[in-house]
């Protein structure tokens, strides 16, 4: 648990961060965001001790971080930046050992755990462990970082726009890591970034700064629907508002109720799903845009929903389908129930 | 350091590095074999081969001038470059350049000059001479070197908890080590050279000879003492050579 009180960063007469408070609670994914020059990234460093506070409390699991020596402190917390932060002169598993070997770990004790991460972020293959830094792809190396900031086993987790310099593919499949890794570890992570659907997609909590202060701290789903003031809803973006939203929300929260038939004929209600004997869908009855009710359409592995999907993706699947409902399938691929159209206008947070 | 930068030095630099080292040890000791060839090319000078000291005893003489004050030009001009780039020492930076420079720009004819009077003939003075001469390449590397070190490569390494010592050692002097050596090389390269003037002070180096041939007008004896001086700085230049590539890191050791 990590807990500001009053946080201040002066530089001279100007307040870079100015009276900051919050709490990130337990097994917390906090987003700090804001627009460049805001202080996020100064109040990360602060929690480290990288940047001194000048006014104020921070405490990390209820001690007072300027109670203990800083080496000891940032041995206790995990840090990772963008991916040139990795030692160029040592391989990875030297790399991914620096904390523990700071704290004296036995060697055995060490080896064990280079192997355990590496084999948790997917880089135990192609003898990735004694290659150096400059022979990673961008993915790796910023996999490598990320492992080296978790090796002591720390509860807490400071990144500093970690992924900011890789392309958005490779973004794209760093993030469904992370955020893997928050759920099987269930550290507390604070995370700054300035791109908003990183954070919309990350965090389970927002933290929007701007110059120096904290204008929100929220939910991100209370962010979208509630936000504090017009900064807040200009820097989330207002155009594309419903869909960040939606992809905030599973399908699971929309599933209802499918009309089932054994055969072709048109049930009464307006879109019906034709399921064979194990309940498999294998066709919907109307439901099809711009025709008429009994058109029939064959189920297709392309435009079906499962319950974890967001629902971002379920109304992309619609509108490329032409077709206003998905069926949502269980793992057996058992019709669990259905999300239309009409639904995602239909549901209220 | 990994195993690609070793094969990546070009084998035919190696050949050349044992080759010329060979050819420098055969003629340290067996210079006296080639006495004939010198009768034959100067059948005017009498003796042809300098005898009023063994070879390898004045290469011996002169490795320990070169060596003695390269390890002092390094010891303190290292010193002097952590000095000036640790937080207490940074003011001292320019002064400390400016003093490094000075110790080069002297000739050292002249330092040999103002240090006679004091210190006497012989080694001690030429030790100073050679110490001020090979001070600025190290000192100019070290710091240089340092600054190679990138800003997010120290934040990450004082974020995972190491201390200052734990930086210096673990991280920036080794990723300075290539810039620093490069530094040394320079210098001792420069001071092979300059240690033969030790020997008009009287100082026994390589240079004895030499002066021996200026002096009584004597071609050959120049040439002997030169030939000795000129192989062993190519044959170090090439040993710092390889020396530095074992701490190419990255990209610079990937374009090498």
């Amino acid at each position: 648990m990590i807990e500001l009180q009053g946080l201040t960063k002066r530089y001279g007469d100007t307040r870079v961060v100015d009276d900051i408070s919050l709490t990130v609670e337990q097994g917390e994914f906090c987003v700090l965001i804001g627009p460049s020059g805001c202080g996020k990234s100064t109040t990360l460093k602060m929690i480290n001790r990288l940047i001194a506070h000048s006014e104020g409390k921070i405490l990390v699991g209820g001690d007072d971080i300027t109670t203990l020596p800083p080496e000891r402190l940032r041995r206790r917390i995990g840090y990772a930046i963008q991916s040139i932060g990795l030692f160029p002169h040592w391989r990875v598993a030297d790399n991914i050992a620096t904390v523990p070997r700071l704290l004296k770990w036995p060697s055995s004790r060490i080896a064990a755990r280079v192997d355990e991460l590496l084999a948790l972020f997917q880089l135990d293959a192609d003898g990735l462990h004694d290659k150096y830094p400059h022979q990673l792809s961008g993915g790796q190396a910023q996999r490598v970082g990320v492992a080296r900031a978790l090796a002591a086993d720390p509860d807490v987790l400071l990144m500093d726009e970690p992924f900011g310099a890789v392309d958005p593919l490779t973004r794209d499949t760093l993030q469904a890591e992370l955020a893997r890794v928050h759920r099987q570890t269930g550290k507390t992570i604070v995370f700054v970034t300035h791109d908003m659907d990183e954070a919309l997609r990350l965090a389970s909590r927002v933290a929007l700064l701007n110059a120096g202060q904290l204008v929100q701290y929220d939910r991100p789903a209370e962010l979208l629907v509630a936000p504090a003031n017009d900064f807040v809803r200009d820097f989330i973006g207002r155009a594309d508002l419903g869909l960040k939203l939606l992809s905030r929300r599973r399908v699971e929260e929309y599933c209802r109720p499918a009309q089932r038939t054994r055969n072709n004929a048109i049930a009464s209600a307006p879109i019906t799903w034709q399921v064979d004997a194990d309940d498999r869908p294998m066709a919907l009855l109307g439901g099809r845009l711009g025709e008429s009710d009994i058109a029939r359409t064959v189920v297709n592995p392309e435009w079906i929903a499962t319950p974890e999907m967001s629902m971002k993706e379920a109304l992309s699947r619609m509108v490329w389908f032409r077709v206003t409902a998905l069926p949502v399938l269980d793992n057996e691929g058992r019709l669990l129930g259905e999300v239309t159209m009409s639904g995602v206008m239909g549901h209220r947070s | 350091m990994s195993v690609s930068a070793l094969s990546r030095a070009p084998s035919s630099r190696r050949v050349l590095l044992i080759a010329l080292s060979t050819l420098l040890i055969a003629l340290v000791l067996g210079m006296e074999q080639l006495a004939p060839l010198f009768r034959a090319l100067f059948p005017d000078q009498d003796p042809a081969m300098y005898q009023r000291e063994s070879f390898l005893n004045l290469t011996l003489a002169h490795l320990a001038l070169v060596l003695v004050s390269s390890l002092i030009s390094v010891s303190v001009g290292v010193a002097a470059g952590l000095f000036v780039t640790r937080p207490a020492g940074r003011e001292f930076e320019p002064l400390v350049s400016t003093l490094a420079a000075i110790g080069q720009t002297f000739p050292p004819a002249a330092v040999l000059a103002i240090v006679v009077p004091v210190a006497g003939f012989g080694f001690v003075p030429t030790l100073v001479a050679l110490v001020l001469y090979g001070l600025l390449p190290v000192v100019q590397n070290t710091v240089a070197g340092l600054g190679t070190v990138p800003a997010q490569t120290l934040e990450a390494a004082r974020g995972n908890g190491m201390s200052a010592w734990q930086i210096l050692w673990r991280i920036e002097l080794p990723l300075a080590m290539r810039v620093i050596i490069a530094g040394v090389r320079v210098s001792v390269i420069i001071n092979i050279g300059t240690a033969t003037i030790g020997s008009t002070v009287g100082a026994k180096t390589l240079g004895t000879p030499i002066i021996a041939g200026l002096v009584g007008n004597n071609l050959p004896y120049v040439i002997q003492g030169a030939v000795l001086v000129g192989l062993l700085a190519i044959v170090t230049d090439l040993a710092f050579e390889r020396l530095e590539q074992r701490f190419s890191f990255g990209a610079s050791g990937a374009a090498s």
